[in-house]
């Protein structure tokens, strides 16, 4: 019987497992290429000079990021390289004080703290941080609170004093701003910005 | 999806997979100790999978495509475990091929 | 007296053994202050939330992986009927590994983290979930995995024998090294940083180690259960086939929502509702075995553990993974406590309870003890169970609150978020999770206690059939 014999199986699944990773390959390729910085799901680094909100489809009523009009970053506008050269120190800032570890990035990550895909556009920066931290933009109040969070808590499970420096948290703050344009496929779903 | 629809949605879905659990169970225990009442109860258990199935067809927001793919599973969840154990007793009757 | 394995490979086994053991005590340690977190926050001034976790999940990577290693060391010479070659440099591995992971741990705990520079990353934390481990220590983890592949290769060379298994276990190694490389670099682009994380996170836990596990459980089978070799390789390559051929583009689930393209949604949704099935056959074979079996084995803690393995891979991975697969119902669960649910069942049906049976099975047969059986591995695979049963159910409830406001009433929002966590639902969800886990703790000490002394205490039990065959120590 072919089915008792090893090597029929054998072969299936050396047949199966190939088929799936050249099938894997070729979407491999075609996802990096999609979600490259300034790809069609990836911005790129110089939206932070822009303004940006979340909002549904009008046609499929999927949320993805609306970009706007220019606007000042920590009053200043971002060249592609001083831009690209931030989101890197924001990266290692964010690694290196193992900010997965508490939150979650595209909901990866740890569950104890909010997910931050689309922190930078949180209404409680404006509602809550920006008149607490007496700070006149989001991008100052998000500072701010990186620098000193258990002074700025809003509730029992504080976020604990990383000592993030000044230059951390506005990279930090400009890697978030960044992120929060990235396409997800809707995720999460109906986030409110104001 | 609203929320009282996701909550719902997935629990219909874990049950739709919990239910032919029971039934590969069953069954094979059926199977096992050569008790017919075993097999009965197992295919009220994919009876029970199979109103499962059409509950997420007629009461989950999912899309048709995934509802498909539901009715097409419940059919294959029939399959399963029988296959699997007629599969077992020809393969266990095997004379020896190799030698250590 | 307790006579010594007939090799060396098979003592250092069981060092890797002893290791695994005292790292999944340290893992539920870990696991019992992060949920004492959720419930009194701050409640161990000094080492925030962050460090528990990760010593929680990294202990849970390296016990695993440790089980995995003390495994094939024990099993492969019964399979080549010779010591491992290198055996010399395995030894001085172990002792780095430990002190390696030692070293790790104190860091975790006395540095934890540091500014945002690369050399915090070689030195402190890495900061990506599983493989938070600074960059020197992830040099010697691979050069371990490199040591040990020279082990199981240079054997076969040298042997002139090569069975399927042999093959299997093999080609599975050269990916799991390949993919540990992604535990390096530090890409800028989230997304891309993502994606390339999920190689490493989903084809190590959901593709190469199910084939390692596979082979151990096959080498098991011929070399101490005396099942016969073509039909535990005709049953290895359908499993290979089956797990392989969902899980590869079964990845497709992780890519929901990381900025990849939408195909994903279709092609993850698709192959991860297809993994029940070759689970329920895996439930099926068990209760089949089961019957052969008649229940009268000499091995009961390492039989019913086996059996816990396959009814537990279906429920978590099956059931709990299918409850959250679909895109249209991830979107809402992704990322909450339902999603660590999930992940403690099915972490624990898939891998926990295998290497427990690994463990007992070795131990049976270093021991030379004709029966195992006795009161207190009962004990312990009960409150290990009931306490993995009420954590998961505790967490059910849990993420399903947190689903439902934070997440589909809410909109995500800081203040959705805060406003799920202080629901009374949630809140007491928390609760019963630190209860059960408290309950798992206590079954942990019971284990170790048997493994300390099954085979070894006087017990009064109704002979069994023998199972120990192919010891090449008789």
């Amino acid at each position: 019987m072919a089915f008792g014999d090893p090597r029929f199986w054998r072969s299936g699944a050396i047949s199966s497992i190939a088929v799936m990773v050249v099938v894997l390959v070729m979407l491999t390729a075609n996802t990096l290429a999609s979600m490259r910085v300034g790809g069609k799901h990836v911005p790129p680094y110089t939206i932070i000079n822009y303004s940006i909100d979340y909002q549904p489809n009008a046609d499929t009523g999927v949320y993805q990021p609306v970009i706007g009009a220019p606007q000042a970053f920590f009053g200043k506008t971002y060249s592609p390289s001083e831009a690209a050269a931030t989101m890197r120190e924001g990266k290692l800032a964010i690694q290196s004080h193992a900010c997965m570890d508490c939150h979650t990035f595209f909901g990866n990550g740890a569950y104890y703290a909010p997910d931050l895909t689309r922190a930078w556009l949180d209404p409680a920066w404006k509602n809550v941080w920006m008149p607490m931290t007496q700070s006149s933009t989001r991008e100052e109040a998000m500072a701010r609170f990186l620098m000193a969070p258990e002074k700025y808590a809003t509730w029992s499970r504080k976020m604990p004093d990383l000592h993030i420096s000044r230059n951390e948290a506005v990279s930090i703050v400009a890697y978030l701003k960044w992120l929060s344009a990235v396409d997800t496929n809707g995720f999460p779903n109906g986030f409110t910005t104001k | 999806m609203t929320a009282v629809e996701l909550i719902v949605s997935s629990l219909l879905l874990g049950g739709f997979v919990a239910a032919g659990g029971a039934y590969g169970i069953l069954l094979s225990l059926g199977h096992a100790l050569r008790d017919a009442r075993w097999r009965r109860l197992a295919l009220a258990a994919y009876a029970v999978q199979c109103i499962f199935a059409v509950a997420v067809v007629v009461f989950t927001p999912l899309d048709w495509w995934w509802k498909l793919l539901i009715g097409a599973s419940d059919a294959a969840y029939y399959f399963v475990p029988p296959m699997t154990w007629r599969y077992l007793i020809s393969l266990h009757d095997l004379p020896e091929e190799s030698s250590r | 007296m307790i006579a010594q394995p007939a090799y060396e490979s098979q003592r250092l086994g069981m060092k890797y053994f002893a290791a695994a053991i005292t790292l999944f005590g340290v893992m539920i340690v870990a696991g019992l202050a992060a949920a004492a977190s959720y419930v009194v926050p701050g409640f161990l001034p000094g080492l925030p939330f962050s460090i528990q976790k990760i010593l929680h999940i990294d202990t849970l990577i390296i016990w695993l992986l440790m089980g995995f290693l003390g495994s094939i060391y024990y099993l492969l010479p019964l399979e080549y009927k010779r010591d491992l070659v290198g055996m010399k440099l395995a030894n001085a591995v172990f002792w780095i590994f430990c002190g390696t992971v030692a070293a790790v741990a104190l860091t975790f705990i006395f540095v934890q983290i540091g500014p945002g520079t690369e050399k915090t990353l070689w030195l402190v934390n890495q900061g990506r979930k599983y493989v938070e481990a600074p960059r020197w220590a992830s040099v010697i983890i691979t050069i371990g995995i490199a040591v040990f592949m020279y082990n199981v290769i240079a054997t076969a060379v040298l042997a002139k024998r090569m069975t399927g298994v042999l093959w299997v276990l093999i080609a599975d190694l050269v990916p799991l090294f390949a993919l540990y490389l992604i535990a390096f670099p530090a890409i800028t682009n989230m997304s891309a940083d993502q994606f390339w994380w999920w190689w490493l996170v989903h084809f190590w836990v959901e593709a190469t180690w199910e084939v390692l596990m596979a082979c151990i459980v096959a080498i098991m089978l011929m070399q101490l259960l005396n099942t016969k070799r073509n039909i535990v390789e005709t049953w290895l390559y359908i499993e290979v086939a089956l797990v392989l051929g969902t899980g590869v583009l079964g990845i497709g689930h992780h890519y929901f929502w990381i900025g990849a393209p939408k195909y994903w949604m279709g092609i993850g949704g698709l192959f991860s509702a297809l993994e029940p099935l070759p689970l329920l056959g895996m439930v099926v074979h068990a209760i089949y075995d089961a019957g052969e079996h008649k229940m009268q084995v000499a091995n009961r803690p390492a039989f019913f553990w086996m059996l816990a393995e396959a009814f537990g891979n279906f429920i978590g991975a099956g059931i709990w993974g299918f409850m959250i697969t679909l895109p249209q119902v991830n979107m809402f669960a992704h990322g909450t406590q339902w999603t660590a649910s999930h992940g403690h069942f099915a972490f624990w049906g898939a891998y926990g309870c295998g290497v427990i049976t690994v463990i007992y099975l070795a131990l049976q047969h270093q021991r030379k003890a004709e029966s195992f059986n006795g009161t207190a591995w009962k004990w312990g695979f009960g409150m290990l169970n009931l306490g993995m049963i009420g954590m998961a159910g505790a967490l059910l409830v849990s993420g399903m609150t947190q689903a439902f406001y934070e997440r589909a009433i809410g909109g995500s929002t800081l203040s959705a978020f805060i406003a799920a966590q202080q629901n009374p639902w949630f809140v007491e969800g928390m609760w019963m999770r630190l209860a059960s886990g408290l309950l798992f703790a206590g079954g942990y000490f019971v284990l170790v206690y048997d493994f300390l002394t099954i085979g070894r205490r006087v017990e009064v039990t109704a002979p069994a059939a023998p199972v120990l065959s192919g010891s090449a120590g008789d």
